[in-house]
């Protein structure tokens, strides 16, 4: 695919995507049906499909019966982590795999011209990238992700919350599993902002930011702080009426979704001409700049709300320059 | 009182790129733009201390090789987060093919 027809690319080697970034159209008014109909399918498909199919099999060939849930036990436990972590192995592997180690596409549709382990760096351990973003993911963020999964699946195993039943109130619990992204979406705002707050985002989220030109491995890479309240927006079905099932789809959500933001490529090629969008243009501008876009994918627009959006525009920029000039002379004013 | 001081030869520093020099307790970077001047800044980032001049120098911009972070080498303004405070600059001079700064 010839990615110059879709963007352009700076002298730096990086790429942009001519096409400016939208909110989800339900926000726009006048409403228009047809828009909301095609992002619908989007909403739907292939990511979220995708993370629903995972949750299917989770769910009928790794957990345990409801009996071996109400006891909280290293066996079931660590047999989860080791789950979690083969499939995240797997499927963020395959992108890392052809992406980045074999080049498969070179920096067709690349957002940042250069590939990190072209690049020794001592902010990371070993010098690595990869390395680090490897060793923080599996030794730091899914055992934590883990941990909300044990205790979700513990409370309701044990009926300390109320567990609905999908014959008794199938509607309302197949209108959850449609909202899960937005509550994903607000979880994901509320911690994110409150990590970039200065003493959170030096002790904790700067460890993420490492990254600045992130790859799949960089998605979970976090500090152990962050890994546990990024994954804890399951726990919100701990609050509201909700069936295991769907915090099952809401924490995978997170684990397998984070890869969304971190591909670092627009579009990933199958084909000679064909490939699927990766959706990580909005979280790679965070990445890039810092201080934008701390939601995603605008599916609830906080950042729109709070004034932090970042399109990909020259006004998106010209805004997010606005802000920085401002700071800038308050910091140089001291 | 200001003092000029040596720091290295103009063929020291090719177009677009910059290099380190260090005199006494002090670190600096020495630019040399696409238009051919000189520029010389503090050597460290304000942002978390580490040697611009293994960073990117593209045009008039220095970008931090931590956090890609980046300066406008002429004036030290700050131009990119995360880095918000500005460089110190100083001023430079060529005589016989050196290039002094002035500390």
């Amino acid at each position: 695919m010839d990615d110059l027809q879709f963007g352009k690319r700076n002298k730096r080697g990086d790429w942009a995507p001519d096409a400016t970034l939208e909110a989800a159209p339900l926000w726009v008014r006048p409403l228009n049906m047809a828009k909301i109909l095609r992002w619908l399918v989007g909403y739907v498909w292939p990511w979220n499909a995708f993370h629903m199919a995972i949750t299917l099999a989770y769910w009928y060939l790794v957990v345990p019966d409801v009996a071996t849930l109400k006891t909280m036990d290293w066996a079931w436990a660590l047999r989860l982590y080791a789950v979690n972590a083969a499939a995240i192995l797997l499927f963020y592997g395959a992108f890392e795999y052809r992406l980045y180690l074999r080049r498969g596409q070179g920096t067709r549709f690349k957002y940042n011209g250069r590939f990190p382990a072209d690049n020794a760096s001592d902010v990371f351990w070993f010098k690595s990238q990869n390395i680090d973003n490897f060793l923080r993911s599996f030794f730091v963020s899914i055992p934590l992700w883990t941990v909300v999964e044990v205790l979700f699946l513990w409370c309701f195993a044990n009926g300390y919350v109320p567990s609905l039943g999908w014959n008794d109130h199938p509607v309302y619990l197949a209108a959850l599993l449609l909202l899960a992204p937005a509550i994903h979406e607000a979880h994901f705002f509320c911690i994110h902002r409150l990590i970039h707050t200065p003493l959170l985002y030096k002790w904790i989220h700067s460890i993420h930011h490492n990254s600045v030109n992130p790859t799949p491995w960089s998605s979970l890479s976090m500090h152990p702080v962050e890994g546990f309240l990024y994954h804890a927006v399951a726990l919100w079905h701990l609050v509201i009426p909700s069936n295991p099932l769907v915090a099952l789809f809401q924490v995978n959500m997170a684990g397998f979704g984070a890869l969304n933001g971190h591909i670092g490529f627009d579009t990933v090629e199958t084909t000679e001409g064909q490939g699927f969008a990766s959706h990580a243009y909005a979280h790679y501008l965070h990445h890039k700049h810092f201080e934008v876009n701390y939601g995603g994918d605008q599916l609830i627009p906080l950042d729109i709300w709070f004034g932090t959006w970042h399109d990909g525009s020259p006004e998106g920029e010209a805004r997010m320059q606005a802000r920085f000039a401002k700071k800038r002379e308050r910091m140089n004013a001291i | 009182m200001p003092q000029w001081i040596d720091a290295c030869a103009t063929s020291d520093v090719e177009p677009e790129e910059v290099i380190r020099f260090d005199h006494g307790t002090q670190t600096f970077a020495i630019f040399r733009s696409p238009d051919d001047q000189f520029y010389c800044t503090a050597g460290l980032c304000t942002h978390e201390k580490v040697h611009l001049a293994d960073g990117l120098v593209m045009d008039h911009e220095i970008e931090c090789p931590k956090h890609s972070g980046a300066f406008d080498y002429r004036t030290g303004e700050a131009i990119r987060a995360p880095v918000c405070v500005n460089l110190k600059t100083f001023t430079t001079k060529v005589e016989n093919g050196r290039i002094h700064i002035e500390i």
